[in-house]
């Protein structure tokens, strides 16, 4: 048996569900995103598998152990909130104490563990200061460690970056990724940022309107989502209808086709392309746009407006507006969608 | 800002405020002066009204009911009101509407009108508490609600309760360990204003002490009022007595509430 399964969870808030039909598998020391747009229902599901909101039904294994029914105290459950939610009347060191003191460990053993968490969270010379004293990233550090200081067999990670700065937030992921190996901790974590969700995780369970829609590896989803949600969630891309798909490829489409935009060739003359190459077709530039690394143009071919993303590799070969070029598909890359 | 408008700023603050000052200094220097007739200026300067005053048991003993009153009745609405607001924030947040109402209830009645009518309420009642401190404890109480609801749902709003409570959860504390070591901590500035700004204004407050129990449990501001026949010296040492006591006592409480979470 996993370490964690759930089976068949539904929750309403009156008239409505919040979700409904979750089910899923964690290893131990597996890292799972649980990623959508807000909304979602994916911070109800993180509460209510720590037990701070009732299921309506289903059931939660963690460790061998129905925890379906159980407290929030009994269930040996971290979580780390967006809002940090640090005590703010109680320094770095007694707010990371906190749950030891309620475990009623000897205070020596207390501070041996604060100790070494402390400097596993690089938060080191912070010990006396109060929250209201700290950086937002150091903040979430703070609540991290408060989280992990108890050894809980599962985490949970509630939006934890989203209140911080880009910079701040990179380096924190990886801080939290790293922690994560080093403890070889089983850790759910909920986000509505494919990048974040893509670069941390060991698999992804993307959920819409209260239902896991796809789980798998960021490499699987990425590639191969498995309906229009999903395509249009996780990259940019392209959503062809059948007769639009057919039209451009040439090809006879049997339903919605979605294509990646970095997938798309640009033909260059005298060079050979594969056998899953398609036939060129002509194209003219619309606009384009400076992504940085790279440059997506909105193209029109054959009536159908397409993006294509091409490498930044130089200024001069940025292509005009209205200037012509052939495209070629991918043809192992094209996704059909539900 | 250029420099006269400095100045011109600063004239006028310290304008109004000399002009404030005004009474209480006058009440102050004839309080100080031995009697002060039909002269300019006093014709001596002593402290004998005011040793006169302190020497009076029947001050004392008023002053001492005051002090009693107000802290029982604040000590039972602090007690009362703290887990009330508590349940009330965390479990039904839907329900401060009305008790967003409720609270203005005893502003809304006149301190005259809700007296008489607590006197009809209570004269026939089996419960023979009018003229005792009993009925004075119960109204202050009433009166001193509003200005700690206020100032606590100040601090409860300030506070993220759900995410609080639900980590200290999380973390292994029940709801009380949490009400006691995160909540009530961080009221405690809130809590404290409230007290000292509702302690001092009952301890001035007159119309319920005079209607409901007068003279026969006699507070502070009963004996000043029984005291407007004596010399108007006596009185203005009365009142400086009483406004140095309540400056100084916004002072601690202002030194105090500062030294807290600093």
């Amino acid at each position: 048996m996993s370490f964690v399964t759930v089976k068949q969870l539904l929750k309403r808030f009156g008239e409505q569900t919040v979700f409904e039909q979750i089910n899923f598998t964690i290893q131990q020391g597996e890292f799972i995103t649980l990623l959508g747009p807000s909304g979602c229902g994916k911070s109800t599901l993180l509460r209510s598998l720590a037990g701070l909101y009732p299921l309506d039904s289903g059931e939660v294994w963690l460790d061998n152990k129905n925890i379906t029914s159980l407290k929030p105290q009994q269930r040996d459950i971290g979580m780390v909130f967006q809002s940090y939610a640090l005590f703010p009347n109680l320094t770095v060191q007694e707010n990371i104490a906190f749950g030891l003191k309620m475990k009623k460990l000897p205070s020596s053993k207390i501070q041996r563990q604060v100790a070494e968490i402390i400097e596993l969270v690089e938060l080191g010379g912070k010990e006396r200061a109060y929250p209201q004293q700290l950086s937002g990233g150091q903040k979430q550090r703070v609540a991290l460690a408060r989280a992990l200081v108890v050894k809980p067999q599962l985490l949970l990670l509630d939006e934890p970056l989203s209140a911080l700065d880009a910079p701040i937030r990179k380096n924190l992921r990886q801080q939290i990724k790293s922690i994560q190996k080093e403890l070889n901790l089983t850790t759910l974590f909920v986000t509505h940022d494919q990048e974040e969700a893509m670069t941390l995780s060991d698999r992804i369970f993307l959920m819409n309107k209260g239902k896991i829609v796809q789980q798998g590896s960021a490499e699987h989803i990425y590639t191969q989502p498995g309906n229009e949600f999903v395509a249009g969630f996780m990259g940019n891309y392209n959503l062809l209808s059948a007769p639009q798909a057919s039209q451009l490829l040439g090809l006879t489409i049997q339903g919605k086709l979605a294509i990646r935009p970095e997938s798309i060739y640009v033909r260059e003359r005298g060079r050979e392309y594969a056998a899953h190459i398609s036939n060129p077709t002509a194209a003219i530039i619309k606009s384009h746009q400076l992504l940085g690394n790279i440059i997506r143009y909105q193209v029109q071919a054959k009536g159908c407006d397409i993006a294509v993303d091409l490498l930044n590799r130089s200024s001069e070969r940025l292509l005009q507006p209205g200037s012509a070029l052939e495209l070629l598909f991918n043809l192992n890359e094209l996704q059909q969608v539900s | 800002m250029t420099k006269t408008d400095h100045y011109y700023h600063q004239s006028v603050v310290y304008g109004v405020c000399t002009l404030l000052f005004l009474p209480i200094l006058a009440t102050f220097l004839y309080s100080i002066s031995s009697s002060w007739g039909a002269t300019i200026l006093p014709d001596g300067l002593s402290f004998k009204w005011y040793l006169q005053l302190w020497q009076d048991v029947r001050f004392i003993e008023a002053f001492g009911r005051s002090l009693l009153i107000s802290s029982s009745a604040l000590l039972l609405c602090a007690v009362l009101i703290l887990p009330v607001m508590f349940v009330l924030f965390y479990y039904f947040p839907k329900l401060q509407k009305v008790f967003n109402f409720l609270i203005l209830l005893p502003f809304a009645v006149p301190p005259v009108v809700s007296s008489v009518g607590l006197l009809q309420l209570y004269a026939d009642s089996s419960l023979p508490i009018v003229g005792t401190p009993w009925i004075l404890i119960g109204t202050y109480f009433t009166i001193a609600v509003p200005f700690m609801y206020r100032a606590i749902a100040n601090s409860f709003s300030a506070l993220n309760l759900h995410d609080l409570i639900d980590s200290a959860h999380l973390l292994g504390a029940t709801t009380t360990q949490a009400f006691f070591m995160i909540v009530l901590p961080n009221l405690k500035k809130g809590l404290l204003a409230a007290l000292f700004l509702s302690f001092s204004f009952l301890l001035g407050e007159f119309v319920f002490a005079n209607m409901l129990v007068g003279t026969r449990y006699e507070t502070l501001q009963i004996y000043l009022y029984n005291m407007r026949q004596t010399s108007g010296h006596f009185t203005s040492a009365l009142v400086i007595s009483y406004f140095a006591f309540i400056f100084l006592f916004t002072w601690l409480a202002s030194r105090l509430s500062r030294g807290i979470n600093s």
